[in-house]
């Protein structure tokens, strides 16, 4: 009884002390929101909601405008397009790829395979932008510059995402299942689709939704290897928005909020796969 | 008994989570859409700029100018840093660019650092020479694009800097801004108007927006004092005695129960609610500032004036400098003088520099234009003032800007050397510009110093001289 009371006194201690933390990290969202509802000399003339002349709040002068614009005028609908399919064709892509490259490295026994996983260690800790000079290159001696494949094609095959996979290979899959598969009669590739896939399932979620995310949020790739305004994602389109001589802080906020929306959502409609997945054999039973 | 197919489905149901179907299901919807839209291929003269709103003046003169020679215009426009990035790895690698590219200064400045003939924009000197364009554009802008006595792009502005004020504050105090020649008269005549109406012992509103680290307007300020990074022949001139006494003399502008000087940021919209409020009373505005005043802030219109910078002596210039960019031609393009064709039309069209006044706000460099009576219409956003005449006034005596690989560096290490010097001075209790300069001397000559170093390290400088 005792503990129960002060178990209920330490909660409501703690999300007093949260509340306001809260309030500092959404002020900002809130102010973005807001924002994008307001005309340019609104977004001048006050910090958040709009007032009349009078200094009253008016929220008459709020406005879909900028929201307007945005896919009239801008053609964001078109950035969105391609920001679904670089996300998540990358993400796929990526998510078998490694998949494939983490249970090889973990189940497989052939020459250089430690040399192999050394490497595949090492790749992760070169910066991706130390990279770049040597992909540009790269793609313009194979002619994929300006190309979604000139995306897709570099981060399909990701250490990160291989040293994932090897690990959850070696926690989820027993070594005997495979050898008693091996034994009935199964492919390599029955297996690794019919027993290893199933096994590392919460992995299969939480990495694809991690490269979802990464590429969706990516800036600089498609930034330099784009060329043609009808191929740009979300990410560069709405940095497109900044003008030189001329800001319309309403429309960039609209576009940064259309551009947060989505991935948001299915952020919010998965958090529970990802946290599963990244949590799997967080405690070994 | 379950059928192969059905095995198959269920082990697919097994392997993916629903996140995962969701993320398949996409990339297959994607997939097709895409597929369905393709993007055209153009051929044709591949332009590349950094700014939309260029984008928008060169439309009509290039679609004027393809019906003319049936050459196909590709403009680009893509965002300084990535631009920056292609043309720098371009130009090092060899790779293929564009056939025009148009730079913002700031980009420059590491094109030409390797030796004169391995810069990667074609060198336009000739060209420019033979068909007498050095007389028709204002020359100070010619000094950024030009390197070891070699111009490689064509100007594309001027950006001349006037002193915005707040005419309706000025004018309710009685105050007479023709009294103003100098920087010392700027002061002593609106001191006036910081008042401490609300009795906290500090003015609720200062004379100028300047800050000790605004690495733009300090440069702004020293170039218009005959201050300079380099000279002409690229020799780093940080640490000269005339940047010592301009920085001393700014800095004294920030000091002390008398500073007269104020921080407002002039992109946010905190920034803009300070201006509106009347916070400060005078801005450093560059000709393309105008435009972003006039669309930012609407409210302010008609308490806004423009007039002559006040000078740091009697008789001294009464403008500055701040931004600017240019077209040149890579070496990689294989129709140069196509090329040529399009930038002179793009960069002396009579319409192009009509709309880039009258959009932004900004007067042509090609003096022959500057007789254009669209520069004589008054603005009511600046209270019926004719502002591009009052910018083509103090257009010929903008600063020469020498272009240096260093300049970004430069510009950084005179950022430091000014915050450096002023909280030293601080701390010291110093206000005054003679107990300002020697600390001002100081942090310039390792400042210098720096740039030095740096510029030793570069065996092509030296080759060339």
């Amino acid at each position: 009884m005792h503990d129960r009371k002060t178990q209920r006194v330490f909660g409501v201690a703690t999300h007093l002390a949260l509340v306001p933390l809260a309030i500092v990290t959404l002020i900002p969202f809130v102010w973005l929101v807001l924002a994008a509802f307001k005309t340019p000399e609104d977004f001048s003339g006050s910090l958040f909601l709009p007032r009349d002349d009078s200094g009253a709040i008016d929220l008459t002068r709020l406005t879909w405008m900028n929201f307007v614009s945005l896919f009239r005028d801008v053609g964001l609908g078109r950035a969105m397009l391609n920001s679904i399919f670089l996300s998540s064709m990358t993400a796929v892509l990526a998510t078998l790829c490694a998949a494939a490259g983490g249970y090889a490295l973990a189940r497989f026994r052939f020459f250089g395979r430690n040399a192999m996983t050394l490497l595949v260690l090492g790749a992760i800790i070169i910066p991706p932008p130390l990279l770049l000079a040597p992909s540009y290159q790269l793609l313009f001696n194979l002619h994929l510059l300006d190309t979604f494949t000139g995306l897709i094609l570099p981060a399909i095959a990701p250490a990160f995402g291989i040293f994932l996979f090897r690990q959850a290979t070696r926690q989820s899959v027993p070594e005997s299942l495979i050898e008693a598969a091996r034994i009935d009669g199964a492919s390599e590739v029955g297996i690794f689709v019919s027993i290893v896939l199933p096994l590392v399932r919460p992995m299969i979620g939480a990495f694809m939704l991690l490269t979802f995310l990464m590429v969706w949020n990516n800036f600089i790739g498609p930034q330099v290897v784009l060329q043609t305004a009808e191929r740009y994602p979300l990410s560069v389109a709405v940095a497109q928005m900044r003008g030189l001589y001329r800001q319309d802080y309403g429309l960039l906020m609209a576009g940064t909020l259309v551009s947060i929306l989505p991935v948001a959502g299915l952020f919010l409609l998965l958090q529970r796969e990802f946290i599963q997945g990244l949590t799997s054999g967080a405690v070994k039973g | 008994m379950t059928t192969r197919h059905e095995r198959i489905g269920a082990l697919w149901t097994a392997a993916l989570s629903p996140g995962a179907w969701v993320i398949a299901l996409l990339a297959i919807g994607s997939g097709i859409a895409v597929l369905a839209m393709p993007v055209r291929d153009e051929p044709g003269l591949e332009v590349w700029i950094f700014a939309f709103e260029h984008g928008q003046m060169y439309e009509p003169v290039a679609d004027e100018w393809t019906a003319e020679t049936g050459t196909e215009v590709n403009v680009r426009v893509f965002g300084i840093p990535a631009l920056a990035r292609r043309v720098m790895g371009g130009f090092f690698s060899g790779i293929e660019t564009a056939d025009l590219i148009e730079c913002e200064r700031q980009m420059v400045g590491p094109m030409f650092a390797g030796p004169v003939e391995s810069v990667g924009f074609t060198d336009l000197t000739e060209r420019i020479e033979a068909e007498g364009l050095m007389g028709r554009i204002n020359a100070p802008s010619f000094t950024p694009w030009m390197s070891r006595g070699r111009v490689f792009g064509l100007p594309h502005d001027v950006h001349p800097v006037l002193l915005g004020y707040r005419s309706d504050i000025v004018e309710a105090a009685g105050i007479d801004m023709s009294e103003i020649e100098t920087w010392d008269d700027f002061q002593r005549v609106l001191r006036p108007l910081m008042a401490d109406t609300d009795g906290d012992g500090r003015p609720d509103r200062y004379l100028l927006s300047f800050w000790e680290n605004h690495l733009e307007n300090l440069e702004v300020l020293l170039l218009q004092g005959g201050g300079s990074m380099f000279d002409m022949d690229g020799v780093c001139t940080l640490g000269s005695e005339r940047n010592a006494e301009i920085l001393a003399e700014v800095l004294s502008w920030c000091m002390g129960d008398d500073r007269f000087c104020t921080e407002i940021n002039e992109w946010s919209n905190a920034g803009h609610m300070q201006t509106i409020e009347g916070y400060a009373i005078g801005y450093l505005m560059p000709d393309w500032m105008c435009g972003i005043w006039m669309r930012q802030m609407p409210q302010l219109e008609g308490t806004v004036k423009l007039m002559p910078l006040p000078a740091f002596e009697p008789g001294g210039r009464r403008t500055s400098v701040r931004g600017g960019s240019m077209m040149g031609i890579p070496k990689t393009t294989d129709q140069p003088d196509v090329a040529w064709e399009l930038i002179r039309e793009l960069y002396l069209s009579r319409d192009v520099a009509r709309e880039l006044y009258e959009s932004n706000g900004i007067i042509s460099p090609v003096t022959e234009l500057w007789d254009d009576p669209m520069y004589d219409e008054p603005s009511a956003f600046f209270s019926g003032q004719a502002v591009g005449r009052a910018y083509i006034g103090e257009a010929p005596n903008v600063p020469p800007r020498p272009a240096s690989p260093y300049y970004r560096s430069a510009q950084l290490r005179l950022q430091d050397a000014a915050v450096i010097t002023g909280e030293r001075a601080r701390a010291a209790g110093m206000s005054t510009p003679e107990e300002i300069l020697p600390l001002a001397r100081e942090a310039l000559a390792d400042a210098q110093a720096s740039i030095e170093r740096q510029m030793a390290r570069n065996v092509f400088i030296g080759e060339d001289e």
